[in-house]
Order: structure tokens, then C-alpha cells, then sequence
């Protein structure tokens, strides 16, 4: 259906949106920016909420259908593309901008980096609280877009607590903003979080206002390491019902803990090379915590948690930087890798990862799984062992394995696997909210489905 | 519009016959709600299940009737008002607890449970339900959902979309569907979030999963007193980009804050310009440290700090912030509140502007306000029965929040848009902002039964069907009621 | 609340007199906060059941919308009057003197059927304003409390058949002897003398509660109190000016006035929280007559001295008793001492001062259902607020309930028996009494 012939058409009057240096159909170009094996014919960037209303008039016109791309570092999630002749590109779109340092509110557009609004923030003080990794590449439209979750929401929130403002523009052109700049505030309907983790399925998000939060001037993390899976959870449950308010509170498994600690020079235990040592395989369960505040709030940390390993300075920054590289680090050792995203009730979270445990066991692979101790949001990495390529059913059978342990309303999907695999499961999993109310909201907003068509749930 | 017998002859079918008014001087009772907006419903139903919800919503549906959900009409929108007639469904009868979930901090309620009573019944637990608007003795959890309500501490713990994790919701179409669960997010749309504030325009909430929140270990009360409402707004300032985490931070004015002494004899004293109410939680060596900085901050313009030594001080400042509302109304029976929303940097200026329109006006405009997250409710005093000084009212209240918009603030921060600032929400929003807000309405309120003519400005609202409809007068009044 | 949809204002529905006038009920500003404090509202759940849903009513008749017909007349007939709804409103709507003159313009201009009138004629003309006639019947009730006749028609099933065995339940057990018999006696002050007090002895207080009368009179005693009981007292008026009938509530006053008037003393003390509110409201009721212009100066006067027993012994600080308990028990706070006379901290510092371990039940203010005759006329209701209470008391689970009104200790033993609780019902000052 899209011809060559079609294509090119429709670049002339992108072009004529966007400005010609704007958009590009240079294959050699595009196949950098290769989703999930799909490359788009035409790659634009707009710079305003305008050009994005029009690229997408035209293109569902054309019957085309769009990706939405920020930083790429999140393009592994999901189906790949049904389809993407156009590869919509957020980087220009920055137009949005204000900071109000005072009342620590902070607008800007959807293809701004991650990197570049910390540092305008660490300015004053200030930071988005959302420790994230590649952030020099991540955009605060992908972020919102995927809903990304990271330690330190456990004591400031998530997106959808602190994102006070959106802009996007919808399948079909609208350019629609809910909330607005002010902390407060119930006026109309809040599209913040209809958007929040829509993965560009119902609009293309071009900026966002936030409300951010002093950055703590001391802090200092605590590892309390128990011989089993039980142990941490009494551990958490304590801690959870005790005075103590961490603003990171992570549990962490015994494998898991070789892709996070800080890069040893021991080899890789599962590359055969009987002559060089071998890390000695980690046993224990941790939690992890980190806590904020003067002297005696740290020092009350210490009396409270006397039995644990104190990280602060230089060391606790390099444990956080590889607890957030920890998928990373996963998928650059195994290719082969599943990683799982779960949100569950707090009380779940032992079932789940005793779950994952076994589910990984049983597929013949390891798994190492961190996340929020209290909150229940874990990523659960499926390493299959490199003794023999694994099946696409491999990945199937330990995905309905893990999903089968969560509570009814738990959910698990996934956040890379091989793309070959894909084609044999659902990757997203079930979820409690009902489906065809989110189809028709899906319809409302993108009535020719040509956003992100075919990767999201629906 | 004709509501015949046989409606409400299959409303007693379906929810029992002492469930249902129908009598004139019973429906009298259902026009009004915590704000001044009137209308007359033609019936009220009390449902009990929500099955029973669920077939009133499909009788209505069939018969082209609107149901306006009401939970203890506390509301300060007019969004418990039928006013286009039509079935008000009660929630007085679904007022159960329905599960306390300790271990995952969680529990579901049906929408009649009332705001304060799930936090006493899970005291014993150690835990509370955060959001706290004023009303919260009275008001129900459905009601809350419904408007997004807030309160003091909301500047800590957020409004409570951000205390709601799970919707089990009845479309208008009747079907009965699940939104999220237990779990803080679920993969797919954030459907509970979206509904949460939407009020009850998209579907009732005939069951809620909120989370629950552990009590604080140590509280501390400051009250700092200045000597100008100036000094006491550029603190606020202070306050908020020293990152001084306040559970609760409230101004009030001198006028207010000596009509409020007079009635209430809270402790604040009554030759000041203004002061601060200032409340910190937590841990206690952080809420130790928080005094320290707060103090250090607020000595800098204040005159005096004083920290409430004992519980019986720290609820005597507190009942003077909580009744000043009330202690306004003993002097003047009629006040107009307003709820609009500045960023925190705009404090000073604002507080200057509203005098300025005061005496524009020729009026008395007493403030007290959440100051921690810029939230005004000015109060404009007026007597009912003089209509030039009611005029001068509205037109004072629509000045400030025009004020309010021009700083790139908001014309509500926790009461809702409803009737009474359905025709001004233009003011925040573009044409084609509101285009996709009303799509997303018609995905669940295609036909506009659901709570009809809210939210949207009279001439968008379900065009085909406004014909019955009470005029709409711009900014409709809202007289009273606590915030 | 003058805004209203209908425009065209009709005739008002009330009558001048004893009018609840747009000044008392513009107060409410209809934020709802009273709702959940309301017993009525609690159970029923309906508007018309709830203080800002009758003070709406009100507004309505005022305003010519609502007749005073069946459905007003039930609506206003159905509060219990307990004003926790005061307590709760932020405005400081004066909902008791709003309610009571919409009773007023019932009794004005609403005929209820004829036997529901005698019997409402019988008892508050009748009885309650007479002395002697409530002596004679008391008597009477007390013969059939004893004897055979009631043993035979509780055995015989009687009363459940005609619906009144809840009724005869709730009947006070008629004392030994009545308390009239002291009017006029005074009693010496022992220890270093304090000073003097006159108290009020109460019509059912007279008749059924004479051992509390004894009681307080001891208790004021052992704190060197001098006690009168004036002559010529008579009933307070408090149950004639809920039901309305203020002429004869304004009589009582009057009568009571005179009656202390005569002895110079400290405070007027009484046991009863229903009582002393309905006096401490004396201005109020006779501002509403032309006639008591001269009285208003000593009704002044009379106001100011009105004290709540516990109040008084509170104010002054109790000797330490002799004999301090070892109890734990819980404190049901009267509707009348909390609500309408906001004295909370008095009852239980006595109590903690006669070595009380208090229990604080959940919602000690909330009304037990009692409110005058209330759980006489309205059996149903009153049962069901009781249930509510006897839950929040059973939760507890003390040995001891304590109160401070007469009409409360007569619902809360009803609901102790009903649930077989091993629970004894008291009033403070007894407690207190066996303390010394």
C-alpha cells in the first residue's frame, strides 16, 4: 500500500511543513533508527505542536501510519510496528520552557532530554526526582510516554503525581493541552494521565510541566543483605511499618546484584573460561535504602538498621548508576535476555519473585530481579543459559509461568526479548482495566489508528 | 420534561420502596447542595449494590432520563445539582467499608463511606486515608473521587487522584467495568486516574480502591505572625524554594485572622497583619530538623514564631484555620468564595491585587488560603438582598481569577468546575483543548445523561439536548461552605 | 440561603409568634458538615432527616413553598434535639432555637389526631406541670412496677402484641421515695464550709431518680457545700420547649425563676444535663414574650448561676474522696452537657478523680437515642441509634458506663439489657458518691 510513489509525495509536502533540512528519506540514515526490525520510509521533525497537528493530518490522509521516537531508548518495549512509513522525531519539539525556580514548577518540550532539564534544574538546587539511566538520551516525552518507573518513586512518586501540565497532539491533528503550570489544580479533564504510559498510542506528547523538588543535601543508602527471599520480605514489612520514610526502597535478588555492583574484574560466570576466576556467586536477598536529611535523621537510619552496609559519597552513586544500568548491563551480557516489567501489590511481591525464581528454573535459564520493595513494581530478568539457543516457547512458557504467581489484578509485560519471540506470546499480558473502554478512548483520540499502530496492548 | 409514574415505579422495583422520593417536598430537599446553585430533581433513588446501580443507569437510559450521582452534597461547584432534573442517586446507602487490606495498604470502599470515617477505622492499624478536604466529616470518598478534593495537607500527600489506585465503575450505558486494582499502575491507559476528577460526568464509582497511609510519627504546629500580609507572603515564598516540605502551609489574613480570634479564640493574635499556619510530619529527627529551618526562614520577616507546645494548642490553631470559614459567616451570612490557584512566586503580588480590587469594588475581601500550593479562597463578603453589591461580587471574583489565569494559574484547585464555572473554563482552555476533552467525554456519555450540563460551557455541552435547561449566568455564585 | 429557584415569594407558611425568624436560619450556609453528626441522618440518610435539611424545611415554609403538613411535621418531629449538629456547624447556626420555634408553629398551626393531642396534652400540661398530679401517678406506677399486674401482663405478651414492650422497658423504675419531700430542707456543708447551692430536683428526677438527688446532695456536701432545695420548684420546661408548647415552657421558667429568687445563692445546680441546658436557655425562651420584660433582669440573673453539677464540682476542684475505685469504665457523654452546654472535661476529671480508669469509646458525643421522651415516641429510630451506640460501648469492653443525664441512663441500661451486657449504668456523681 505504500508505494514508493506515495512516499514520496508525502515527503514534499512533510518537507513543507517541517522545512526541507528537517526530514530526511536517506536509508542509510533510517536504518539507524530501526524498531524492533521496522524502518520507516521518512523520518521529520517538527518543532511545534503546529507542524506535529500537520504532519499527522497528512499522513492519515495518505492511510500511513506514524512512529513516535524520542531518545530510542525505550524502542524495545512492546509488539514491534504493525507498520511506520513516517518516523516522527521529537527532538525539535523544545519550544515549550518555563522554569519558575520559586515555585518549583518546570515546563519543557517533549524532545528535551532528561540530562539537559537536571542540569538546568541543579542549578537551583532542584531536580526531577526520577533517577533514570541513559539520560543523556532520554527524552521527558518518552519518559511520560513509557511511564517510566525508577527508585526513587518509592518517596517522591511517580510521573502522574508530579506531572501538573500536558501538550500533545492528537491522531488526527488536535492540538489539546490538559492541567496546566500550577500545582494544583482540578480545571478540566486531566489528560496527564490519560497520556502518562499510552506509549504514543493516543497522542504525540510535545511538552509537559512538572512540579520538581529540592535535591536532599546529604543522603546516604543502607544494604541489608538476608539469607532468603522470606527474610527480606520481613525485613521490608518492618521497615514498612516503622517511622522510617526512605525515599528509595529497593529489593534486590542474590544474581541480580552481579549486574548492579559496581563492575568487578571477575569474569562473567556464564562465559566459559575455566582459567580465569570466577566471581563468587552472591547468595543473599537485599534491601536497599536509600535515606535523606540531616545528621540525626542518617543517624537514626544507623541505629534502626545497625546490621547493614552504609554506602555514601562516591560509592553510593555508583551503586545507584548500576542499579539503574541493571537492564542494561543485562541485555548487553545476554543477548537472549527476557526482561519482565510486574506491578503488584505490595503483599504479592514475594509470591511474585519466588515466582520468577522458578518460572526461570523451569525454562532452563537464571533470573535476577530487582525493584520497589513496598510499591511492587519490579523488573524480573529471564536469563536463559548459554548452553543451547533458546525457543521461542522458552520465553512463553516463563512469562505465563511468572504471570500465573501474580494476584488477579498483578501484571507483567514485557520489556525486551527477542524479537522472534515475540510473534508467539503476548508481551503485554493482562491488566485489570477493562479493555474495550480503553479501545474506545484509543478511538477517540486516534480514529485512523495510525500512531504507534499494532506495538501497545490494544 | 415529563417523568412519568412508571419510572419511578420501576426505580422502587429495582431498589426497594422505601428507597425512592418522588414526593415534591422530599425532591425540595434534593435541589440544593454545599454551594448556592438549585435544581429540582424529579426523583431520588437510594441504591444499595451496585447492580441496583447498574439497572437504574440502563432505566434511564431507556426512558432518556439524566441521574446526577450525590454523595453528601458538600460540594462547592454545584456538582450534586440536577440541573436538568432527571434521578439523583443517593449514596447515604453505600456507606460500607468493604475490605481493609493492612499488609498492601489498601482498602475498597463503596462511594457513600464517609472521608473521615475509613481514617478512624483503620487507626488501629496505624494508617489514614490522606486526603483531607474541610469537608471531611461529612463529605463521602465518592463525592471526593468525583471532584479530585483536596485539603490542608494535599500539599504533602496530593489531592486524591494520587490516594486512588482502583475504580470499579458503571458506565452510563450500564455496563459495570473494573479500572486498575491494588497494584500502584497496571500496563494500559490510567483509566482510574483520567476518571478521578471527572465529576461524575464519565460514570459512577460504585466501589474505590484507595491506598491508606501510615501516621506520621511526630507532628509539629508553628503559627508565625507577622507584622504585614506582605511580609507573611514573601515567607511563603521562602518557605517553598527553600524546599521546605510542609505537610500544611495556610495564610490568614488580619481581617479574617481577627474575625476568625474573635469567634474561635484559636490563639492568633489580633493586632497582626497576617499569619501562618504551618504543620510538619514524619520522622521525628526530620520533623525536628524542618522546625529548625522553618523557623530560621520565618524569622527572617515574622515577629514572633510560637510552636504548639501540647496536642490541646495544636488543635485550638488548628480549629481557628478550620472554622474560619464559618467564623466569617457569623459576622456577614453571605460570602462568596473563590478557589483559584497562583504559582507560589505570585503570593505577594496577588495578595496586593486582591486588595486593590476590593476597594475597586467597594468591599470587604477577607484571604485565607492554602498558601503551601498557592490555592486562594478569597472570601468576598456581601448582603444578599442589596443586588448592586451582589453585581460588584461577581464581577470582583471574576477579576481575581482573570488575575489568577494572567500568572498562568488555574480557576480551580480543588472545588471543581461544575455549574458555577462551567462558562469561564473557556478562559483556561483553547477551543480545540475542550474538542478533545468533550470526544473523550462522548466515549462514555455519548447521549449527556450522566450529570448533565457540567464542566463544559453551556453552548458546547450536548447541544442537541439543552434545550430544557436553566440559563446559565456566567459565573454563577457560591456562597459559603468551608474549603 | 435566600437564593432559591422558585422566584415569586408566597405567604409565609409560620405565624408571628415564636417565629423562627430569616435572621436565625440565614445563618446556615448549607456546607453539610452538620450531616454525619446528625443521629437521625446517620440511620436514615435522607435530607429532610438532617439539620440542614430542616432548617431548609424551615426556610421553605417561610418562604410559602412547604405547608406545615404531614411531611414537615414528621421531618421536624424526628430530631432528637441532641444539637451535635451545633457542635459541628462552622457558621454557629443557633439550630436549637430554629427547631424549637418551628415546633412552635406546629403546635400553632398543625391538628394532630386527637388521641396523639390528649396524650401530649396529659403529660406536658398534665404531669410535668404539676407536682402533685405527677406525684399521684408516679405512685400508681410504682404500685404496678410491684405488683402482679406486671409480672402478669409481661408473662401474658401483652405488650409485644400492642408494640410496647420496648416502651415498658425504658420506663424508669419509680423510686422508693420522692425527692419533694426534702423541697425546702437544706443541708449543712461538711468540712471547712465553700459556700451555697440551690439545686433543682427535676420532675422525673423527683420521682425516679430521688437516690442520684441524694447522692448529689452528698457529694456537694463532702465538698463543703452547703445544699438547698428551694421551695416551689418545679420543672425545668425543657421537655415543653422541644415539643413546642413554649407558653408552657415559658410558665415553668417563670415559676423557677420566683422559686430561686427567693435564697441567695452560689449556683443552681442540677444532675441533669437536659436540665440545666433548657435553663441556662431561660433569656432566650422569655425574650420571645412581651410580657416578661420585668422578668428578663432576674431571668438574667437566674442564667448566670446555672450550673451542670459536674460543672460546678469541676470549677471549684473536688476533695479527694476517701476511698478512691480501682474502676476502668467508659464516659457517655450527654448530648445536653456536650452539645448544648460544650462540657466535656468536667464528668471526666470527676470520674478520673474518684480513681476512674477512663475508656474513651468511639464517639462518646454521639446522641444514645434517648432525647427527652424521644425514645418513648419515636421506639423505632431510637432503637436503631441505640444499636449504634451499644456497639461503640460493647467495644470497649468495661464493666462501667458512666453518664451524666437521667433520661440517658434510662436508654443505656435499656441497651445493656437488651444485649445482656454484664455492665452497670451510672451517673458520675454516684460514682463519685461511692468514691467518698
Amino acid at each position: 500500500m505504500s508505494t514508493a510513489a506515495t512516499t514520496a509525495s508525502v515527503f514534499d509536502e512533510l518537507a513543507a511543513i517541517v522545512g526541507p533540512r528537517n526530514l530526511s528519506d536517506e536509508v542509510a540514515e533510517l536504518i539507524t533508527f530501526d524498531i524492533q526490525g521496522t524502518q520507516s520510509a521518512i523520518r521529520v521533525s517538527p518543532a511545534s505542536a503546529e507542524e506535529v497537528a500537520a504532519i499527522l493530518r497528512v499522513v492519515a490522509a495518505r492511510g500511513l501510519a506514524v512512529a513516535v521516537s524520542g531518545g530510542f531508548t525505550q524502542q524495545h518495549i512492546g509488539n514491534p510496528p504493525e507498520r511506520a512509513e513516517v518516523l516522527l522525531d521529537t527532538s525539535r519539539l523544545v519550544a515549550l520552557d518555563h522554569y519558575d525556580p520559586g515555585d518549583l514548577t518546570f515546563g519543557v518540550g517533549a524532545g528535551a532530554t532528561v540530562a539537559s532539564s537536571e542540569q538546568r534544574l541543579a542549578e537551583h538546587g532542584q531536580f526531577l526526582p526520577l533517577d533514570i539511566a541513559e539520560r543523556e538520551r532520554a527524552t521527558i516525552g518518552g519518559l511520560l510516554a513509557t511511564n517510566t518507573s525508577a527508585p526513587l518513586r518509592h518517596g517522591y512518586g511517580g510521573l502522574r503525581d508530579y506531572c501538573i501540565g500536558i501538550h500533545f497532539v492528537t491522531g488526527d491533528g488536535m492540538v489539546a493541552k490538559g492541567g496546566g503550570r500550577v500545582v494544583k489544580n482540578v480545571a478540566g479533564f486531566d489528560l496527564m494521565k490519560l497520556m502518562i504510559g499510552s506509549f504514543g498510542t493516543l497522542g504525540v506528547i510535545t511538552g509537559a510541566s512538572f512540579k520538581v523538588a529540592p535535591r536532599p543535601r546529604q543522603t546516604a543508602t543502607f544494604v541489608c543483605e538476608f539469607a532468603s527471599l522470606p527474610e527480606a520480605i520481613g525485613f521490608r514489612d518492618r521497615i514498612m511499618a516503622s517511622a522510617l520514610t526512605p525515599i528509595r526502597f529497593e529489593i534486590v535478588s542474590p544474581r541480580a546484584m552481579e549486574y548492579v555492583a559496581a563492575h568487578s574484574d571477575a569474569r562473567d560466570p556464564d562465559h566459559y573460561h575455566p582459567e580465569a576466576p570466577v566471581a563468587a556467586p552472591d547468595t543473599s536477598w537485599s534491601i536497599v535504602l536509600t535515606a535523606a536529611g540531616s545528621d540525626a535523621v542518617l543517624a537514626r537510619y544507623r541505629r534502626e538498621l545497625s546490621a547493614a552496609r552504609e554506602l555514601t559519597g562516591s560509592a553510593e552513586h555508583d551503586f545507584w548508576n548500576g542499579q539503574l544500568d541493571f537492564h542494561a548491563n543485562v541485555a548487553a551480557r545476554h543477548r537472549n535476555a527476557m526482561l519482565m516489567q510486574l506491578s503488584v501489590p505490595a503483599r504479592a511481591v514475594e509470591a511474585a519473585l519466588a515466582g520468577a525464581e522458578h518460572a526461570a528454573v523451569e525454562q532452563n535459564a537464571m533470573c535476577a530481579a530487582l525493584g520497589r520493595a513496598a510499591l511492587g513494581s519490579l523488573t524480573v530478568a529471564v536469563i536463559p543459559l548459554s548452553v543451547d539457543p533458546p525457543s521461542a516457547m522458552q520465553y512463553a512458557n516463563a512469562a505465563s509461568a511468572i504471570r500465573a504467581s501474580l494476584p488477579p489484578d498483578g501484571s507483567a509485560y514485557v520489556l525486551r526479548c527477542p524479537i522472534e519471540a515475540k510473534a508467539h506470546f503476548d508481551v503485554w499480558g493482562s491488566t485489570p482495566t477493562d479493555r474495550s473502554t480503553m479501545l474506545a478512548v484509543k478511538r477517540a483520540l486516534d480514529p485512523a489508528e495510525i500512531l504507534n499502530r499494532g506495538r501497545f496492548l490494544l | 420534561m415529563l417523568f412519568a409514574s412508571s419510572i419511578v415505579r420501576q426505580l422502587r422495583k429495582i431498589a426497594g420502596r422505601d428507597a425512592v422520593l418522588s414526593a415534591r417536598e422530599d425532591l425540595m430537599l434534593y435541589e440544593y447542595d454545599g454551594g448556592v446553585q438549585r435544581a429540582l430533581p424529579q426523583a431520588v433513588v437510594f441504591p444499595q449494590t451496585t447492580e441496583q446501580v447498574a439497572r437504574i443507569v440502563k432505566l434511564a437510559g431507556k426512558e432518556g432520563v439524566p441521574i446526577v450521582p450525590r454523595g453528601a452534597g458538600t460540594g462547592l461547584s454545584g456538582g450534586a445539582i440536577a440541573r436538568k432534573g432527571g434521578i439523583i442517586l443517593g449514596f447515604s446507602r453505600m456507606n460500607k467499608i468493604l475490605e481493609v487490606d493492612v499488609g498492601n495498604q489498601r482498602a475498597i470502599v463503596q462511594p457513600g463511606v464517609v472521608n473521615l470515617d475509613l481514617s478512624h477505622a483503620v487507626a488501629k492499624h496505624g494508617l489514614y486515608f490522606a486526603p483531607d478536604p474541610s469537608s471531611q466529616k461529612a463529605c463521602t470518598i465518592g463525592g471526593n473521587v468525583a471532584e479530585n478534593s483536596g485539603g490542608p495537607h494535599t500539599l504533602a500527600y496530593g489531592v486524591t487522584v494520587n490516594h486512588v489506585t482502583g475504580l470499579e465503575v458503571v458506565l452510563p450505558d450500564g455496563r459495570v467495568v473494573q479500572f486498575g486494582g491494588k497494584p500502584a499502575e497496571s500496563p494500559g491507559y490510567d483509566l482510574t486516574g483520567f476518571f478521578v476528577g471527572s465529576e461524575g460526568t464519565l460514570g459512577i464509582a460504585t466501589a474505590i480502591t484507595v491506598k491508606l497511609m501510615r501516621l506520621p510519627e511526630s507532628v509539629a504546629t508553628l503559627l508565625a505572625i507577622f507584622d504585614s500580609i506582605d511580609a507573611a507572603a514573601q515567607t511563603v515564598v521562602a518557605l517553598t524554594s527553600e524546599g521546605v516540605t510542609a505537610a500544611a502551609l495556610e495564610l490568614l489574613d488580619g481581617w479574617t485572622l481577627r474575625t476568625v480570634e474573635e469567634a474561635m479564640h484559636a490563639g492568633y493574635p489580633m493586632d497582626s497583619g497576617a499569619v501562618l499556619l504551618i504543620e510538619l510530619e514524619g520522622m521525628r529527627e526530620a520533623v525536628d530538623d524542618q522546625k529548625a529551618a522553618v523557623i530560621a526562614v520565618c524569622n527572617r520577616l515574622a515577629r514572633e514564631v510560637r510552636v504548639a507546645k501540647d496536642e490541646s494548642e495544636r488543635q485550638r490553631l488548628w480549629a481557628g484555620r478550620k472554622n474560619a470559614f464559618g467564623a466569617v459567616g457569623r459576622i456577614s451570612p453571605s460570602y462568596y468564595v473563590q478557589d483559584g490557584v497562583i504559582p507560589r512566586t505570585r503570593v505577594p503580588d496577588t495578595l496586593r491585587r486582591i486588595e486593590e480590587i476590593a476597594k475597586k469594588y467597594s468591599l470587604t475581601i477577607g484571604n485565607i488560603f492554602h498558601a503551601g500550593d498557592g490555592n486562594l479562597h478569597p472570601l468576598i463578603l456581601f448582603d444578599s438582598r442589596d443586588p448592586a453589591q451582589m453585581e460588584r461580587t461577581l464581577a470582583a471574583g471574576k477579576e481575581i481569577l482573570a488575575y489568577c489565569i494572567s500568572v498562568g494559574g488555574s480557576i480551580t484547585g480543588e472545588h471543581g468546575v461544575g455549574m458555577e464555572k462551567s462558562e469561564i473554563l473557556p478562559l483556561m482552555f483553547t477551543p480545540s483543548d475542550l474538542d478533545v476533552m468533550q470526544r473523550l467525554h462522548d466515549v462514555f456519555n455519548p447521549a449527556c445523561l450522566l450529570n448533565p450540563q457540567k464542566i463544559f460551557p453551556m453552548a458546547r455541552s450536548c447541544r442537541e439536548t439543552n434545550a430544557a435547561a436553566h440559563p446559565a449566568a456566567g459565573l454563577a455564585f457560591t456562597q459559603g461552605g468551608p474549603a | 440561603m435566600p437564593l432559591s429557584i422558585e422566584p415569586a415569594p408566597h405567604a409565609s407558611c409560620f405565624s408571628a409568634h415564636d417565629r423562627p425568624t430569616w435572621e436565625l436560619y440565614s445563618t446556615c450556609v448549607h456546607c453539610g458538615l452538620c450531616l454525619q453528626q446528625c443521629p437521625t441522618y446517620r440511620v436514615l440518610g435522607t435530607e429532610m432527616e438532617s439539620p440542614r435539611g430542616r432548617i431548609y424545611q424551615v426556610m421553605l415554609a417561610d418562604e410559602g413553598r412547604l405547608p406545615i403538613g404531614d411531611a414537615f411535621v414528621t421531618h421536624i418531629d424526628r430530631c432528637l434535639g441532641c444539637l451535635a449538629c451545633q457542635t459541628a456547624c462552622p457558621s454557629g447556626v443557633p439550630y436549637g432555637h430554629i427547631v424549637e420555634r418551628a415546633r412552635a408553629q406546629i403546635e400553632q398551626r398543625y391538628h394532630r389526631p386527637w388521641l396523639a393531642s390528649w396524650v401530649r396534652h396529659f403529660v406536658y400540661a398534665g404531669l410535668l406541670g404539676d407536682y402533685k398530679k405527677l406525684a399521684r401517678w408516679a405512685r400508681r406506677l410504682r404500685w404496678y412496677q410491684h405488683s402482679w399486674l406486671a409480672r402478669a401482663v409481661r408473662a401474658s405478651g401483652l405488650l409485644k402484641l400492642f408494640g410496647l414492650a420496648p416502651m415498658e422497658a425504658l420506663a424508669p423504675q419509680v423510686s422508693q421515695a420522692f425527692s419533694f419531700e426534702d423541697f425546702g430542707a437544706m443541708f449543712p456543708a461538711r468540712g471547712e464550709r465553700r459556700g451555697r447551692v440551690a439545686l433543682l430536683a427535676g420532675c422525673v428526677g423527683s420521682v425516679a431518680f430521688d437516690p442520684l438527688n441524694r447522692a448529689t446532695i452528698r457529694v456537694l456536701q463532702a465538698n463543703g457545700l452547703e445544699v438547698i432545695m428551694p421551695e416551689g420548684q418545679g420543672c425545668c420546661g425543657a421537655l415543653h420547649a422541644h415539643a413546642g408548647r413554649r407558653e408552657e415552657a415559658r410558665t415553668l421558667a417563670r415559676n423557677n425563676i420566683r422559686a430561686f429568687e427567693q435564697w441567695s445563692c452560689d449556683a443552681i445546680v442540677t444532675n441533669a444535663a437536659g436540665c440545666g441546658s433548657a435553663m441556662k436557655d431561660y433569656v432566650d425562651l422569655l425574650a420571645g414574650s412581651s410580657e416578661d420584660s420585668e422578668t428578663a433582669a432576674s431571668a438574667q440573673e437566674f442564667v448566670k448561676k446555672v450550673r451542670d453539677v459536674t460543672e460546678y464540682l469541676a470549677e471549684l476542684g473536688v476533695r479527694p474522696p476517701a476511698h478512691p475505685l480501682a474502676l476502668r469504665a467508659t464516659y457517655q457523654d450527654p448530648c445536653h452537657l456536650a452539645h448544648a452546654q460544650r462540657i466535656r472535661s468536667a464528668p471526666r476529671e470527676l470520674l478520673r478523680a474518684a480513681g476512674v480508669e477512663l475508656v474513651e469509646m468511639q464517639h462518646p458525643d454521639y446522641c444514645c437515642g434517648s432525647a427527652g421522651v424521644y425514645n418513648v415516641v419515636e421506639v423505632e429510630l431510637a432503637g436503631q441509634i441505640l444499636e449504634e451506640k451499644m456497639d461503640d460501648v460493647a467495644a470497649t469492653s468495661v464493666n462501667l458506663l458512666v453518664t451524666a443525664n437521667t433520661g440517658c441512663m434510662l436508654q443505656l441500661r435499656s441497651g445493656v439489657a437488651r444485649r445482656g451486657l454484664p455492665m452497670q449504668v451510672k451517673h458520675v456523681i454516684e460514682v463519685l458518691d461511692e468514691a467518698y
